[in-house]
């Protein structure tokens, strides 16, 4: 090839250059936003006052009064003995549902259907208006609190569950159905022992997640130590206030670790 | 295998295994022991079907058709909390994740203190942290847009610091032969490889945020909830009926929305 041959060569067009949408996106982005702020009414002067205003006012929670720490540590307890007993329902619940619920373990579509959409339900009911709605059923106390954590998060569970269980290697689902496991044989020996280390994973994040929510479930009523929070802050005893949130972010962090280590030795 | 537990059940010598007896044994006791503080009683839950059952007889009356309106501008006003308490979550957990993650922090001291802080930030639930922002910068959607902004940050931050910690090295590698900067191999080549990632993280937290925003009016920090509680309170079902519907209707059509997405990233898009 010589100097002739590359100059007759015809140049070939060059392709079109890429066009970035990126400022656009954020542009639109950024006019939503505004748009929102502008209909909420925030004001930025309000904030700014009380982002000034919450220097002093959280030094208001300075002093963390714990002359009634046993009384805390006992509602904590309750919140604790909740979230448990949540968990254990929410586990049975999706421990029945979530084999209908996974595609390729579900004896018919029309169960499939039916359990997928059981699990959007219960899902899609926030646990403090399920609380609300058995807190009127039930009276008050922590046990309608404990069924409104378990209705919501068996939802999550399931889901979580069924999702692990379509993920089975084909190949140990064709082993046992080649023995010919009916659909209960199926799910206890193929099914749950594959996914066992993920869903103890699951479990132990939903744990965590329902002690959490068991803190507040008491502002409708629902038993433990979120009432006592909603009190002291109506009453502006900030002492008290600081003590009840130090006792909850001290459980919570310990759970967090707890878990944390568990999720760390299954992994 | 010799180190690591055995879960599976059938094991060699065909009994269960030890942990999983042992682990059930203690869930066992650790619920027998906790039933009388939860008050578990079967024969009252029993003898409560009879309500919740009249109870959601209650439940189905005609709507209260007039009132819509309003039940359309406080679910609108609950999904513009949730938007934007996610929007200003996800500018400010961006450089905190890039701090928290192993591979891009600056110094392990860094590292350390900023997964401290996102783990205290995300301890306690929203509705906590409303009840705090209402008790300071009074009523309406700005407290519950602030403790939603304030717990997702925790979220966020960690599962963004989380998602840069598994980017491929050989990219990070490449870029930095080139001879860029510190900010330089974070944003060209770690930033892009966790973007998927990050994206399924903002969907799952938007999902989470908007459940969250719908029971924030509980404490009178904006959206649905007051109005959830307040026909509770006043036993109007007519209204709880529409409330507790649109409730539903949202946080579904959400979550199938990002469902799709999440599987639409996770699987690929190649056209």
């Amino acid at each position: 090839m010589n100097v002739h041959d590359l100059k007759s060569a015809r140049p070939q067009p060059l392709p079109p250059k890429p066009r970035n949408p990126m400022p656009v996106w954020v542009a639109a982005t950024l006019a939503m936003l505004w748009l929102i702020v502008w209909d909420l009414e925030i004001s930025f002067e309000t904030l700014a006052y009380g982002v000034a205003d919450m220097a002093e006012y959280f030094s208001r929670y300075g002093q963390p009064d714990f002359t009634d720490l046993s009384r805390y540590l006992s509602l904590m307890g309750v919140t604790l003995a909740t979230a448990l007993w949540g968990t254990v329902f929410a586990l049975l619940v999706a421990f029945f549902l979530a084999p209908l619920a996974a595609r390729n373990f579900a004896p018919n579509a029309v169960t499939y259907r039916i359990a997928r959409e059981i699990l959007n339900f219960m899902r899609a009911m926030p646990d403090l208006l399920l609380a609300l709605i058995f807190v009127a059923a039930l009276g008050l106390g922590p046990l309608p609190g404990a069924l409104a954590l378990g209705v919501h998060t068996a939802g999550f569970l399931g889901k979580f569950f069924a999702e692990s269980l379509e993920r089975v290697d084909k190949g140990v689902c064709e082993g046992v159905a080649s023995t010919g496991a009916n659909f209960p044989q199926m799910v206890m020996y193929a099914g749950w022992p594959s996914i066992m280390r993920e869903a103890l994973g699951y479990v132990l994040y939903i744990l965590d997640r329902n002690v959490r929510m068991a803190s507040v479930l008491g502002l409708v009523g629902a038993g433990g130590i979120g009432l006592a929070l909603h009190d002291t802050l109506r009453l502006f005893d900030y002492g008290q206030s600081a003590a009840l949130i130090l006792v909850i972010l001290a459980t919570i962090l310990m759970i967090d670790y707890a878990s944390a280590w568990l999720r760390g030795r299954l992994g | 295998m010799t180190t690591a537990l055995i879960w599976r059940w059938p094991t060699p010598n065909g009994l269960p295994p030890l942990p999983l007896v042992g682990g059930v044994l203690a869930l066992l006791a650790g619920l027998w022991l906790t039933a009388p503080i939860v008050e578990v009683d079967f024969v009252r839950l029993i003898g409560s079907l009879g309500r919740m059952v009249t109870f959601a007889g209650q439940m189905f009356v005609t709507p209260d058709w007039e009132y819509v309106p309003q039940l359309l501008a406080k679910m609108l006003e609950t999904i513009e909390m949730t938007v934007l308490g996610t929007a200003v979550a996800i500018v400010v957990s961006l450089p905190l994740g890039i701090l928290a993650a192993g591979n891009a922090t600056p110094h392990p001291v860094v590292y350390r203190v900023t997964r401290d802080l996102l783990s205290l930030m995300r301890a306690l639930p929203e509705l906590v942290w409303a009840l705090v922002f209402v008790s300071a910068v009074g009523l309406g959607p700005l407290p519950g847009v602030m403790a939603l902004a304030f717990v997702t940050v925790g979220f966020m931050g960690k599962f963004f610091a989380e998602s840069i910690e598994v980017v491929d090295h050989k990219a990070v590698e490449g870029v930095r032969a080139h001879g860029a900067g510190w900010l330089q191999v974070r944003l060209f080549a770690m930033l892009p490889q966790a973007l998927p990632d990050f994206v399924g993280t903002v969907m799952y937290i938007l999902d989470h945020n908007l459940r969250a925003a719908a029971i924030l009016g509980l404490v009178g920090a904006g959206g649905i909830g007051y109005d959830l509680v307040m026909s509770m309170r006043l036993f109007q079902y007519d209204r709880l009926l529409l409330i507790a519907l649109s409730i539903y209707l949202v946080v579904t059509v959400l979550d199938r929305a990002s469902d799709r997405l999440r599987s639409r990233i996770i699987h690929g898009r190649r056209t």
